[in-house]
């Protein structure tokens, strides 16, 4: 493992980088050099709010996704699965997202050999629509007039045209119901050591990206965007590493603090009475790979029960996948009737962990268990 | 290419954003769209499964079960139109098209003096204010018409967070249905929901329904919301309802079966009348339709012509709560637009 600070050569990406450009430098890099097919990443939709998942062949195309979508929270392990398995990739993670790729690649339905991945340190994610509520509600701003938006030294942070900033502090948000979502708060993978590379702005000094080189494919493309004179790096000082390790520390400290507090309401979830049997948590879930084949669709259940009894329906997937619940909290956003799905997968898998020290998504060469333990006390 | 794009769910009259993705030129699957004010990412399965229909897109025209070109199909229709007397024509249309095909099609029917008629859920007379999702989110009591958090998901989602918010929910709606499970009360009938908790109702309450058996539940519906200065909130099946019943005045299910009993020649865009009408459509003597995909009244018509799918229209819809929403094409096509058909036949009259 080792550490670089990296910033883009070219201006208009370092411009438009959230940090020094230096992921979508490497991406340029990388399809310049036709090293992939294409890139994976985001750009705005209807606003700043709305990362929309864009495949990218082009590099001139790149600039439009550079920057972080702190209301993006997006899922890539499962569209390279399903549509881009056959092309070499390179794609931009967050922790959920390489770790479901991680599971992906266990279940051989994803080709190492065929992605490169360039990890995003992860504080959290906000719902978009929630996002612009809160800007709303809490700063007085309209969220129209917003330019971009970060999380920082623990406060949600918008910044309008004229340059000016406004932070209110997350823990705050979070009070109220607002801020990064329920899932966020509970994740303790913010830095994606898993992905090639890992980028954030935990360490860097202005207009760098700090970044945590995880394996030898990570180094080959730091070398390469250098050797193609598009990437500068220089050593971060010890202090910058350090600090960086501490608030990732912190971070994890605030999660397990969270999970521990919400971990134990999962007995207490009435909220499964209203569950429509509509298979939406199912069908976003990117370990959740079976489509028709799935166990819900067979005949023996009756797809008629509405609501279905939980421990039947929820305990299909919660005894074939827990184990690998990288806690991404799609399923949550997507359940119509708003039922906290995640709390209870996630839960679960932590419980494994305890038991097996089975990290979904992170702990190295070990194949996802087919019997765990723990779902025989659901 | 992968390509993933923004569009509006066609498959009630919520108004969920959806995106589509698209890969190659062939229509995938969805994706989130969680920067949709309506529903925030939540699609019911319903929605999900809207895109089979461009998944089984009709290829050709068809005249007499077989397969046709367009040109001829349009010529068939032309004479078929030529040789009946106008009054035992009628064109139908409903909340599946959008506003700007609604527009086409009641111009043409004027323009050639033919019956129209428009159909939506046997709600008639709906014209004027009603209750937005935010109402409902914020009423202090609700009264629910019909299984709505099962029917219309995205917004019995509304129902639960009004009740989250302390409100008070009555219901007409089956026992042990996930409706019934979000209400304070359940009763057996509309009547009974009315009668018993009508008088509950404030001005800041809402009835909502998506189900009515006649027009006297509607008027019984109107009077009690009146009384107590409440909104209404009627749910439609259909996308654009709400749009068709702005343009062309809705039909009672008695209306609309009475100018069927006099009606020679049907032309139906885009909608499967067969199931939810209980007439002997086999007493017309010609039927036409104009769908995507093929339905059972297209398979019951003698002339098929085949129109752009949602997802290869532009246009727009007005959803449940009035909001004009409009939408783009998610997929390139050279199917026609409904107007363009339109066009079509009324050059060749
Ligand atoms: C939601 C979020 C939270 C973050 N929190 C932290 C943090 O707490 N600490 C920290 O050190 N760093 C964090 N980062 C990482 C940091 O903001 C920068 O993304 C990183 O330093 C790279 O900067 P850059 O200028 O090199 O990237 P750029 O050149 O700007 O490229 C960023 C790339 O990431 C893609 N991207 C943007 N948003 C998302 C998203 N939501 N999901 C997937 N891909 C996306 C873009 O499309 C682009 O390709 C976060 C990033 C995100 C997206
Ligand atoms: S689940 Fe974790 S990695 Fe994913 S968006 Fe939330 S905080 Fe980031
Ligand atoms: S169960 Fe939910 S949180 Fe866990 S991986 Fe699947 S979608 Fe993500
Ligand atoms: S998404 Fe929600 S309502 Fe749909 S099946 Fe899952 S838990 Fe039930
Ligand atoms: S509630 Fe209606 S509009 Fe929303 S996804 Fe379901 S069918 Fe589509």
């Amino acid at each position: 493992m080792s550490y670089v600070l990296a910033k883009s050569k070219n201006p208009d990406i370092q411009e438009a980088g959230e940090c020094g450009g230096a992921v979508t430098s490497i991406f340029k890099y990388l399809l310049d050099e036709n090293i992939v097919d294409g890139v994976l990443a985001l750009s705005p939709g209807d606003d700043i709010y709305d990362g929309v998942p864009t495949f990218i062949t082009d590099s001139e195309d790149l600039i439009k996704t550079a920057g972080s979508y702190h209301c993006a929270p997006t899922m890539f392990g499962d569209i390279i699965q399903k549509y881009l398995s056959d092309k070499k990739v390179a794609v931009s993670v967050k922790p959920c997202d390489i770790r479901s790729i991680d599971e992906l690649i266990k279940r051989h339905k994803i080709n190492p050999d065929n992605i490169f991945t360039v990890g995003l340190n992860c504080g959290g994610t906000v719902s978009p629509v929630t996002g612009r509520k809160m800007i709303e509600l809490f700063y007085d701003i309209n969220p129209d007039d917003v330019v971009s938006e970060e999380i920082d030294k623990g406060q949600f942070i918008v910044e309008l045209a004229d340059g000016t900033e406004k932070g209110v502090k997350i823990h705050e948000l979070e009070h109220e119901g607002y801020g990064r979502r329920l899932n966020c708060q509970r994740c303790d993978v913010k830095i994606p050591r898993k992905a090639n590379i890992a980028c954030g702005n935990w360490g860097a000094s202005d207009g760098w990206t700090f970044i945590e080189i995880n394996d030898e494919k990570g180094e080959e493309l730091i070398k390469g965007a250098q050797k193609a004179g598009i990437l500068e790096t220089k050593s971060p000082s010890q202090d910058a590493i350090d600090a960086r390790l501490k608030v990732e520390g912190i971070m994890i400290k605030m999660a397990k603090k969270n999970q521990d507090v919400n971990y134990e309401k999962v007995s207490g979830i009435k909220e499964w009475d209203r569950c429509i049997r509509c298979c939406a948590c199912r069908d976003v879930c990117p370990i959740c790979w079976c489509y028709e084949n799935c166990e819900l669709n067979k005949s023996y259940f009756n797809a008629s029960d509405v609501p279905p009894s939980p421990i039947a329906f929820q305990g299909i997937r919660l005894s074939h996948m827990s184990f690998s619940c990288c806690d991404c909290g799609q399923c949550d956003d997507v359940c119509p009737m708003d039922i906290p799905v995640s709390l209870i997968f996630d839960k679960l898998q932590k419980k494994y962990q305890d038991r097996t020290g089975y990290v979904a998504g992170v702990s190295d060469d070990v194949k996802p268990p087919l019997y765990s333990p723990a779902k025989e006390e659901l | 290419m992968l390509e993933i794009k923004h569009t509006l769910c066609p498959s009630c009259s919520v108004g969920c954003g959806i995106n589509v993705v698209s890969h190659e030129g062939d229509v995938v699957g969805t994706y989130p769209y969680k920067r949709h004010p309506v529903n925030e990412g939540k699609n019911c399965l319903n929605g999900r499964n809207s895109i089979e229909a461009y998944k089984n897109k009709l290829e050709s025209a068809i005249v007499s079960n077989s397969d046709v070109d367009i040109d001829k199909a349009i010529d068939e229709i032309c004479s078929n139109l030529k040789s009946k007397d106008s009054d035992k024509i009628t064109v139908f249309c409903s909340g599946n098209n959008s506003v700007e095909d609604i527009e086409a099609i009641k111009s043409f029917a004027e323009a050639n003096n033919y019956n129209i008629a428009s159909y939506a859920d046997n709600i008639v007379d709906i014209d004027g204010e009603v209750a937005s999702y935010d109402d409902v989110e914020k009423a202090s009591k609700l009264i629910v018409i019909g299984d709505v958090l099962y029917t219309n998901p995205l917004i019995g989602r509304r129902i639960i967070h009004a009740k989250d918010n302390g409100a008070d929910v009555y219901s007409f709606t089956p026992e042990g249905s996930v409706t019934a499970n979000v209400s304070n009360e359940i009763c057996d009938s509309i009547d009974d929901v009315l009668n018993n908790f009508g008088d509950n109702l404030d001005e800041s309450s809402v009835i909502l329904f998506n189900t009515v058996n006649s027009s006297e539940d509607l008027d019984k519906i109107k009077e009690i919301a009146d009384k107590a200065n409440s909104k209404i909130l009627p749910v439609f099946s259909k996308c654009n309802s709400k749009g068709a019943c702005e343009i062309i005045k809705a039909q009672s299910k008695e209306e609309f079966v009475e100018l069927l009993n006099d009606t020679d020649l049907l032309l139906v865009f885009n909608d499967d009348l067969i199931p939810e009408i209980d007439f002997d459509f086999g007493s017309i003597s010609t039927i036409v339709s104009f769908v995507p995909c093929e339905n059972s009244t297209s398979n019951a018509s003698q002339i098929v012509v085949p129109v752009k799918s949602w997802l290869e229209n532009d246009g727009s819809f007005v959803n449940a709560m009035g909001e004009t929403q409009t939408f783009s094409a998610v997929i390139e096509s050279d199917a026609l637009g409904v107007d363009e058909v339109i066009e079509k036949i009324q050059n060749k009259l």
